[in-house]
Formats: structure tokens, C-alpha cells, sequence
């Protein structure tokens, strides 16, 4: 459903992702593990426009997508859940997941369905509708942020380390989330830097370091291979749902990923 | 009490015209982070047109806003389009530097068109005043004030109820994450100009009105503007509702009991002992630290 072939992209200097080639099938999971600086979200955003590869090709559905602007790219039914900051801290918690279909607001009715079908799938939604954003919990943040998303009901949806600054329970929440949309049809692609839970949670695996895939395959033969098991896995110690620490280390390489968009 | 009466529906008037004044500035600093110093330029430029235009239709000059206004969007629109833009996502110092130049640029045009004197458009009612009781409201002072809730009540309707404040709104809080809806950040950011440019065509109109202006004005107008901005709360609409309503009873109060010439003193001193406690003004935002 997803391809990218040869991406070459990065941030006025350097190419920070150099020919990534990429396939997501539909209804799979995908999950990008691997170092700071390895080119894990400028993979994402590159797929959503935000920013323009210089070289290579991204397709949708057979559809190319790589000079399209990220409205447009939105309407094709690709959302971007970002690492962190995504809603609109004074709007009500309503009203932010009302912003998520800026792009069908013309059309009220679908637009009313739309709302209700997400606050049944996630009640924190409803729960809080009137409360605004900014005094949410991290958990709860999350959670909107991902309904906002579905607003647009999205054919792929990108998370960006979604278990950032998470704790255990809310992560669990986060990762049902995740299942219920795979399992309702919707195509996820996801980067993770702790690559137990995100292996865990996907179908298929992709291993990046410095700008290129080196490894792709199911997710269990991800987890498997004792290559990726003493690099990534080795030192990590705890269940599979531990939230990592917050701070990255700086000594896992060149730092030229950038946080958030 | 009757004086004090008198004072304060009189300081409210007033305030109401000054709250419609620092809407559009508030408006726009909320939006784009441009502190936009032009805006007291921009009513000096209205003022001039609406008494040009009375002068020579004898249009009233409060109506003549009908005029002004979309004149005014389309002024702010195109000086953002053409100016403005260029500083996007430079700091907001460099804003001031950009408006201040276009004030100056606006006060020149203007003494060179139509001369350093003060003028005053005075139309029929202008020394008529209605009577409640006691209290003495003058004509004009009621228009303008009547003209001012009207417009900032379809303010507040356009960016509470409209998708196009929603869009105006959410780039105000979080630019990143509007861009991630599909909110375009330039057409944005041009719409929320060209509305608060708009503002001043009635602002202006009013003030051509109320107070016997000249080009070089725009320095107390811009001064007062800012002072309840700050004092409201840069960005919020509602402080600026609150700032404009202490400015103006400031003033009435003081000129009643006081003299005229300490009014503008007390406000000052107003928004210093505010900002001593809240330095981010009344209802300025203070959000928890790992939201912004």
C-alpha cells in the first residue's frame, strides 16, 4: 500500500536518510527501531509531507506522493500522530478532535459521524470533551492526539514514538488503541525507540542506522535475530511495557534527528 | 453619586471603544507573534480617510465604517502578503522593527496628503447628549460604543463558532500542530491580519469621532494600545476586554476626582502593580510548563 523507494531527504546540510527504501503492506504494523540519528522520523515525515525528499519515489496505493503538500497527502488518508505537542492547549478536548476534520468540514453530517464513532473508540474523548487539552495528563494527551487522527478515518497512520514519557498503564492503553485500529483495518507505521515494545506490538520490523534500512522482516524475526538482540536488546533490562527513560543518550551517534515538527 | 455614576458609565463607554481598538492588535500578536506597532498608524490612517469622506459626501462618519472596514482587510491583507511574510518565524523584535517602519512610513504619507493639523470630524450630534435620568450620555460617545460591542461580538463569533477562527485559534496555540490538520499556516496568518487591520476601520472611524487627531497621533494611540494589551494579557481577547474596561474607567475616574492630566498616570501605574503580581497580565496564558 505504502513504497518508498530511494528517499533521499534531509535539513538544509546533509542528507540524513540516504536512499531508504520502504514497503508497508496493508493492515500490517510496521515498526522503525533503531539509533538516535538513524533517520527513524524524518522517515515520517518525509511520508507526510512535511518535508520534501530530494531524491526518490513514495507511493500510495500506486499513487505517487512525494511532491504532494501535506493537506494534500492528508486527504489521501495518511495522518501523523508527531512525538510530542500535537494539540491545541487551550481548546477543549472536543473541539481539538473536531480540528482533526479541518479537512471534511464542509461536510457536517459525515463530520458528526465522524465524532461519534471516535468517542466510542476512545472514551477518554468523551469523558473529557469539555475540559481543555493543556490540563490533560500525558496519557490522556496521547490518546486525543491519536483520535484526532481518526477524524479523517485514515487509511495509514504514522505514530511517532508513542510511548514517549508514557507510563505503564497508559501505554498499555495506548498500544490497545493501536490493535483495535490495525484490527479495524487501518495501516500503522510506527518508530520506537524501545524496540521491545515496539516489536511487540507490530507485525513487521524495520531496522534503520545512519539514513538507511538494514534489516527487514517480520517482527518476530526481528526480535530474533541475535545481531539486533545483542545491539538493541542486550542491555535492556525490564518487562516488554517499562517505559524508557525520557533523556536519549547522545553518545549512540552523529545527533541529527530533529524532535517533534 | 451621581458623579460617580457619570464617571464610571462614561469610563465603560470609552473603554469599550478602546477594547475594540486593542482587539486587532491583540489578535494579531496572539496569531503571529507580530507585536504589530502599526496598529495606532492604521487608525490615524481610517480616522483621516472616514473625515476625508465625510467632508466630502457628508456620510456619517460612524457609518462610514461600512466603507473603511473591508478597505482595511484588504490593506492588511496584501501588507501581509507583501510585507510581513518575509519575517515569518523571526523573533518577535523584528516585527517591531518592520511595523514601526511602516508607522512611519503611514504618518509621513499622511502630512504630506492632508497636512500637520488636527481634525476632528463633527457631525450633527456631535454636542448632543441623551439623558438617563441624572446621567448625560453624549450621542457620539453611545454610537461608537454601540458600533464597538457589535464588531467584537462578530469578532468573538467569528473565532468561536467559525472554522475559520477554529483554524485562527488553533495556529495561535500550536503552529506544528495545526500544520498536522491541514491548517495552512500562511493563509492563516494573513486571514488573522487582515482581521485585525480590519478592526481599525471601525476603531478609526470612531476615533475620528471621539478625538481630534493628527498624523503624528498613532504614537499615544499605539502607547495606550499596547498598555492594555500587556495589561490584559498579550494574545487574549478577553484581556484586552478587561484592560480596555480598566483604561477607560481609569481615566473618567481620575479626571472626575483628580485632573485630567494624572488620568493616563494611574493607568500606567495600574498595569505596573499588575504585572508585579501577574507578570503574564490578567488573563494572560499560563499553561503547564510541558505544554508549551
Amino acid at each position: 500500500m505504502l513504497s518508498l523507494k530511494g528517499i533521499v531527504a534531509g535539513y538544509g546540510g546533509g542528507s540524513v536518510l540516504q536512499g531508504v527504501d520502504l514497503e508497508c503492506a496493508k493492515q500490517t504494523i510496521t515498526c522503525i527501531v533503531g539509533p538516535n540519528g538513524a533517520g527513524k522520523s524524518t522517515v515520517l515525515r518525509v511520508i507526510s509531507g512535511l518535508l520534501r525528499p530530494s531524491e526518490g519515489q513514495i507511493s500510495m496505493d500506486g499513487e505517487a506522493i512525494a511532491d504532494r503538500s501535506p493537506d494534500e497527502i492528508l486527504r489521501r488518508g495518511i495522518t501523523q500522530v508527531p512525538q510530542s505537542h500535537a494539540l491545541f492547549p487551550a481548546m477543549s478536548v472536543r473541539e481539538n478532535v473536531l480540528m482533526g476534520g479541518y479537512l471534511i468540514r464542509r461536510n457536517r453530517a459525515l463530520l458528526r459521524e465522524r465524532l461519534d464513532m471516535v468517542m466510542e473508540r476512545v472514551p477518554v474523548v468523551a469523558a473529557r470533551a469539555h475540559d481543555n487539552a493543556g490540563n490533560l495528563s500525558g496519557g490522556q494527551r496521547r490518546m486525543v492526539e491519536i483520535a484526532r487522527c481518526l477524524m479523517l478515518d485514515p487509511k495509514l497512520i504514522l505514530l511517532d514514538e508513542p510511548s514517549l514519557g508514557l507510563d505503564p498503564r497508559s501505554l498499555s492503553g495506548v498500544a490497545g488503541l493501536i490493535h483495535e485500529l490495525n484490527a479495524a483495518g487501518t495501516t500503522v507505521l510506527l518508530v520506537e525507540q524501545n524496540v521491545r515494545l515496539g516489536l511487540g506490538l507490530a507485525t513487521h520490523g524495520v531496522v534503520m542506522e545512519g539514513g538507511k534500512v538494514r534489516l527487514t522482516g517480520t517482527a518476530a524475526a526481528i526480535k530474533d535475530d541475535p545481531e539486533i538482540a545483542s545491539l538493541y536488546l542486550g542491555g535492556t533490562s525490564g518487562s516488554p511495557t517499562a517505559p524508557r527513560p525520557t533523556a536519549r543518550s547522545k553518545a549512540e551517534g552523529p545527533k541529527t534527528e530533529t524532535t517533534g515538527v | 453619586m451621581t458623579q460617580l455614576v457619570q464617571a464610571i458609565v462614561l469610563g465603560l463607554l470609552i473603554g469599550g471603544v478602546y477594547a475594540l481598538m486593542a482587539s486587532g492588535l491583540t489578535l494579531i500578536f496572539g496569531v503571529m507573534r507580530i507585536i504589530n506597532v502599526a496598529q495606532g498608524a492604521f487608525l490615524i490612517l481610517v480616522a483621516m480617510i472616514t473625515w476625508w469622506l465625510w467632508r466630502v459626501t457628508g456620510i456619517d462618519p460612524i457609518l462610514a465604517s461600512v466603507i473603511t472596514t473591508p478597505l482595511m482587510f484588504g490593506f492588511g491583507w496584501v501588507a501581509y502578503r507583501l510585507l510581513l511574510s518575509r519575517i515569518r518565524g523571526a523573533s518577535p523584535s523584528m516585527s517591531v522593527l518592520l511595523t514601526f517602519g511602516f508607522a512611519l512610513v503611514i504618518e509621513g504619507v499622511l502630512n504630506v496628503t492632508a497636512g500637520n493639523k488636527f481634525k476632528s470630524a463633527t457631525p450633527s450630534y456631535f454636542e448632543e447628549s441623551f439623558r438617563v435620568g441624572a446621567i448625560s450620555l453624549p450621542k457620539a460617545q453611545v454610537f461608537g460604543f454601540v458600533a464597538a460591542m457589535v464588531v467584537l461580538a462578530a469578532l468573538y463569533y467569528v473565532l468561536t463558532r467559525t472554522w475559520t477562527g477554529r483554524a485562527i485559534r488553533a495556529a495561535t496555540q500550536n503552529p506544528s500542530g495545526a500544520a498536522l490538520v491541514g491548517v495552512g499556516a500562511a493563509g492563516t496568518a494573513a486571514l488573522a491580519f487582515a482581521i485585525g487591520s480590519a478592526t481599525t476601520g471601525v476603531g478609526g472611524s470612531i476615533l475620528s469621532v471621539l478625538y481630534p487627531f493628527f498624523p503624528a497621533s498613532h504614537y499615544d494611540w499605539i502607547s495606550r494600545l499596547l498598555g492594555i494589551v500587556v495589561l490584559g494579557g498579550m494574545g487574549s481577547l478577553p484581556g484586552a476586554l478587561a484592560g480596555a474596561g480598566i483604561l477607560g474607567l481609569a481615566e473618567t475616574l481620575t479626571a472626575t476626582y483628580g485632573s485630567l492630566n494624572w488620568s493616563t498616570l494611574v493607568f500606567y501605574i495600574v498595569i505596573m502593580v499588575v504585572l508585579l503580581i501577574r507578570p503574564q497580565g490578567l488573563f494572560g496564558a499560563k499553561l503547564r510548563e510541558d505544554t508549551v
